[in-house]
């Protein structure tokens, strides 16, 4: 028994999972899941789909040079088993696993060692940018001194004022039209027409 | 899952292209039984497509050119599916499923009719026992004849 890799998204299949797909040319396609396969269905070329393996490693994203890749390979040689050779094999493979994380960490800040420089730049930018919104709040709550805030006041009142003469103003035109709608019963003739500019 | 009209490629040398399914030779009232046909299942087939056999070749020797070109439109033939689209569990746990329906034609004892296959065939070939093949069980030869068993 095998631990298979997805032709999709190169994750390790292990036995009980996925599907296994055979083209009529004999070549087999196994898939960890059936997203993986629906996206097969749907012709998707994997190193064009940004969440697979394929298309990390096509695009720098991960480390594809390692001489820690090479413990991980198909060999098609039966080994007779030994109990010896497995303790050393299962020592042997958590000490790679170390140092496959060590490395892979050291290519990722390597990968992402320019981007402090960048992230700096851009910020300072944004702040350029947008430097009304982050100006300190204690000159914001002095600014406004007193003659400021008689026109504010005035502005608040003048507002009051005119809520209220609108209200009225609607009262009266609601009296109007529905004079108007009687009036205009008796003479059809230009009825429409008063009470449109009425409303108004 | 072959049932009833359900269509096969052939992949044998017969000469026939395209079957259409009669019958699954299976008993479907017993109660693990699908009364569709998968890989291993016998069916009886109709040809629906065969390929057209040459006229002078059967002028010359109709009887002497054994088994090949044979098989006509409309023909009734027994065949064993030996490829099938419908997701089959492996008692191993995994999946395997295949592009097309295809099938592989018979005699009325059970032996193949052609010399020849072309394209894969699935490993359940494998399970059916008994047959006068012997040691391959039932469908020894097909699995031999085969280029790959999948």
């Amino acid at each position: 028994m095998r631990i298979e890799k997805c032709y999709f998204c190169s994750t390790n299949v292990y036995p009980g999972h996925g599907t296994m797909f055979v083209r009529n040319d004999a070549k087999t396609f196994r898939f960890c899941s059936s997203k993986c396969h629906k996206n097969f269905k749907m012709k998707r070329n994997p190193r064009k789909v940004r969440w697979t393996k394929a298309f990390r490693r096509a695009n720098g994203k991960e480390m594809v040079v390692d001489t820690t890749f090479e413990f991980e390979k198909r060999r098609n040689v039966p080994v007779r088993y030994d109990r010896e050779l497995v303790a050393t094999t299962l020592k042997a493979m958590e000490r790679v696993a170390e140092i496959k994380a060590k490395r892979e960490k050291a290519f990722w800040k390597n990968r992402m060692s320019g981007n402090a420089a960048k992230n700096a730049r851009d910020a300072a930018l944004s702040i350029e940018k947008h430097i009304e919104l982050v100006q300190p709040r204690s000159a914001t709550t002095t600014m406004p001194n007193l003659e400021e805030k008689e026109k504010i006041r005035e502005k608040i009142k003048v507002r009051a004022a005119g809520r209220k003469a609108m209200a009225l103003q609607q009262i009266e035109g609601k009296d109007k039209s529905s004079k108007k709608k009687r009036e205009s019963r008796l003479i059809p003739s230009g009825g429409g027409m008063g009470m449109g500019m009425n409303v108004d | 899952m072959i049932g009833l009209k359900g269509l096969l490629n052939v992949i044998d040398n017969t000469g026939a292209l395209k079957v259409e399914c009669i019958n699954v030779l299976k008993v479907k009232t017993r109660l693990k039984s699908t009364g569709t046909a998968t890989v291993g299942d016998e069916i009886v087939c109709v040809v629906n497509k065969a390929r057209p056999i040459p006229a002078n070749e059967v002028v010359k020797n109709p009887s002497s050119s054994s088994n090949i070109q044979k098989i006509r439109k409309g023909d009734v033939r027994r065949a064993v599916v030996v490829r099938v689209k419908k997701t089959v569990q492996r008692t191993d746990g995994s999946v395997v499923r295949f592009d097309d329906n295809a099938a592989v034609l018979l005699n009325n004892k059970g032996e193949m009719l052609g010399t020849r296959i072309v394209g894969p065939v699935a490993a359940e070939l494998r399970r059916s026992k008994g047959g006068a093949a012997g040691a391959g069980g039932r469908w020894g030869k097909i699995l031999m004849l085969a280029p790959k068993v999948v």
